[in-house]
């Protein structure tokens, strides 16, 4: 585990994926758990349906029927809670890349070995690419063996399509804080920056159908790249995945051009 | 290629913002040289040291290091030179012999031989994580992990700092056998003393500007003497005014006292010869203060404990 930047990289985060992992399935399980309850209560429904529509936006509740395994999923896993767990861990893994590493000063010991900054950041991003594929891949696999002991039985090939776009998301979250740190070096703003943006994106796609003037921007937000097309219901979206791979792979040239052309931070 | 300098700086210059850290440095260390790097903290040693290193981009000017671009060729110029850092961090969860283990496969040319060999002589625990360790541990560690590729360049910022002497003697012996083998060495350091037991040549730097650059031999023949001479009758201050190079120069009754350089000696004893002596003492100062008395500024020569330590 310790022949290059990247399996290093992934021992480093063996404890806290770990956890991650854990928790995921614990959550899925425990969502899946209440759903016989909760499909037999026809005034859910109607009890969502009364919400402020502003707020049904918000959590992806519009359209979605709580009765029915794929509208239980989307609501509980992929609305919120999903988001905030992948987007948390890609975070926290993209300010650890570079900034973190300069922040426990072991930058120089790393970068005076025949490895160039390039390498550095292409070996942190895949460690972070494998994390978020390890975690959507529990994350789904949970969902897909757990569920139908509690009759929440959703299409395998759907559920895969919503984990790739749930994954997609976090990613580019994650490079973004990836980017941040690598050309600053300041672990600060390469943790605050992505969190903010994500909040704002969340509440741009959420908003967006009922305030005009953010409409336009909707198609921006990786939530709507994420979760715009309703991937439970209609799998991946070829474009979907395309601005998100485009995305990711610039912030990563811009990670790159950063971090070559600055000094390390002693 | 042999012949090229090791090191070669060319009015490198870093400036953080309008602060300038170092100014215009012309530097050369040839091939099989120690070159101790001398100046109070805060002079830019480290700032030098970490050019050299490609950690830092030059404001302006270059260095070549193996005869490469120290910034532009960073990768290649790493292949061959072992570079310890000011203040070395370590990862806190790895062992000794597991960081040698992770950063001899970037380096792709490390005998894990050498390794125990190195932390042997220095005798480091290799299986301990690396938080567990004392701070003369870890840059025991850190020195291991610089040296274990035996790479043709050293450039060490502080090597000895939290070395106890012993360890202090085995990394210089190591230091030798390097040199012995064709290798080069910068090292830092803010102590004279402990530069003067291995340097060649010492080169001092003082707010960012380089001061002098000599041979540690040509700096022992200015070794300043501390001379105390008794006469049996009271002495003129005039007796001793055309002796040449006399510092802090004293005359009160009968005695003088005076510092003077190796070369003044044969001048300031005819002079005192001429007179009867009751008692005289010749003491040679330790070669820090002779640097400062040449190098120095007033403040570092003050009575106050205000000496860059």
């Amino acid at each position: 585990m310790l022949r290059s930047v990247l399996l290093k990289t992934l021992r480093d985060q063996r404890r806290s994926l770990l956890a991650w992992a854990t928790s995921i399935v614990l959550l899925v399980m425990m969502y899946g758990s209440f759903f016989p309850s909760i499909r037999h209560m026809p005034s859910m429904n109607d009890y969502l349906n009364q919400m402020p529509e502003a707020l049904r936006s918000m959590f992806a509740l519009s359209g979605a029927d709580i009765s029915t395994p794929t509208g239980y999923v989307q609501i509980e896993l992929l609305s919120f809670m999903g988001p905030i767990l992948v987007i948390l861990y890609a975070v926290s893994a993209g300010n650890a890349a570079v900034a973190g590493e300069e922040d426990r000063h072991t930058m120089d010991l790393l970068l005076a070995n025949p490895i160039s900054r390039t390498r550095v950041v292409l070996d942190k991003l895949g460690a972070m690419i494998i994390g978020i594929l390890l975690l959507t891949t529990v994350t789904g696999a949970a969902l897909l063996l757990s569920g139908p002991l509690f009759g929440l039985t959703v299409p395998a090939g759907k559920a895969t399509a919503a984990m790739l776009h749930l994954g997609l998301l976090g990613l580019v979250f994650g490079a973004l804080a990836l980017a941040i740190g690598a050309a600053t070096g300041r672990t600060g703003v390469s943790r605050g920056v992505p969190a903010v943006a994500a909040v704002l994106a969340y509440m741009v796609n959420g908003l967006a159908p009922m305030v005009s003037w953010l409409e336009p921007f909707q198609t921006f937000s990786p939530f709507y790249q994420y979760v715009g097309h309703d991937p439970l219901h209609n799998g991946v979206s070829g474009s979907a995945v395309a601005v998100s791979v485009l995305t990711i792979a610039g912030l990563a040239v811009i990670a790159i051009w950063g971090f070559r052309r600055r000094d390390v931070l002693a | 290629m042999t012949e090229a300098p090791v090191i070669r700086t060319e009015g490198l210059t870093k400036a953080y913002g309008r602060r300038v850290a170092l100014f215009d440095l012309d530097l050369e260390i040839e091939q099989g040289e120690v070159f101790g790097y001398l100046g109070p903290n805060g002079a830019g040693k480290t700032t030098t040291l970490r050019l050299l290193a490609g950690m830092l981009r030059p404001t302006s000017g270059r260095a070549q290091v193996l005869g490469q671009d120290a910034w532009r060729c960073s990768v290649a110029v790493h292949r061959r030179m072992g570079y310890l850092s000011g203040e070395p961090a370590l990862y806190d969860r790895l062992t000794g012999r597991e960081h040698a283990a992770y950063l001899g496969f970037l380096r792709g040319n490390v005998a894990p031989k050498r390794v125990e060999e190195l932390s042997a002589r220095l005798t480091l625990d290799l299986d301990r994580p690396s938080r567990e360790l004392s701070r003369g541990n870890k840059q025991k560690l850190a020195l291991v992990l610089a040296m274990m590729s035996a790479p043709t360049l050293l450039v060490l910022d502080e090597p000895t700092s939290g070395l106890d002497p012993i360890a202090q003697q085995d990394f210089h012996q190591i230091l030798r056998e390097h040199t012995d083998g064709g290798g080069s060495v910068l090292l830092s350091s803010h102590v004279l003393s402990e530069v003067q037991r291995v340097a060649d040549r010492v080169g001092v730097l003082r707010s960012g500007r380089l001061v002098a650059v000599e041979r540690l031999d040509e700096l022992r023949s200015k070794s300043l003497h501390h001379v105390q001479a008794q006469f049996s009758e009271p002495i003129a201050l005039e007796v001793f005014a055309d002796v040449p190079d006399l510092v802090d120069l004293g005359v009160s009754d009968n005695s003088m006292t005076c510092s003077a350089p190796q070369s003044a000696l044969d001048r300031l004893l005819k002079r005192v010869c001429q007179h009867q002596v009751v008692d005289f003492e010749c003491v040679e100062a330790e070669l820090e203060e002779t640097f400062l008395t040449y190098y120095g500024t007033d403040e570092d020569r003050g009575e106050g404990g205000d000496h860059a330590a």
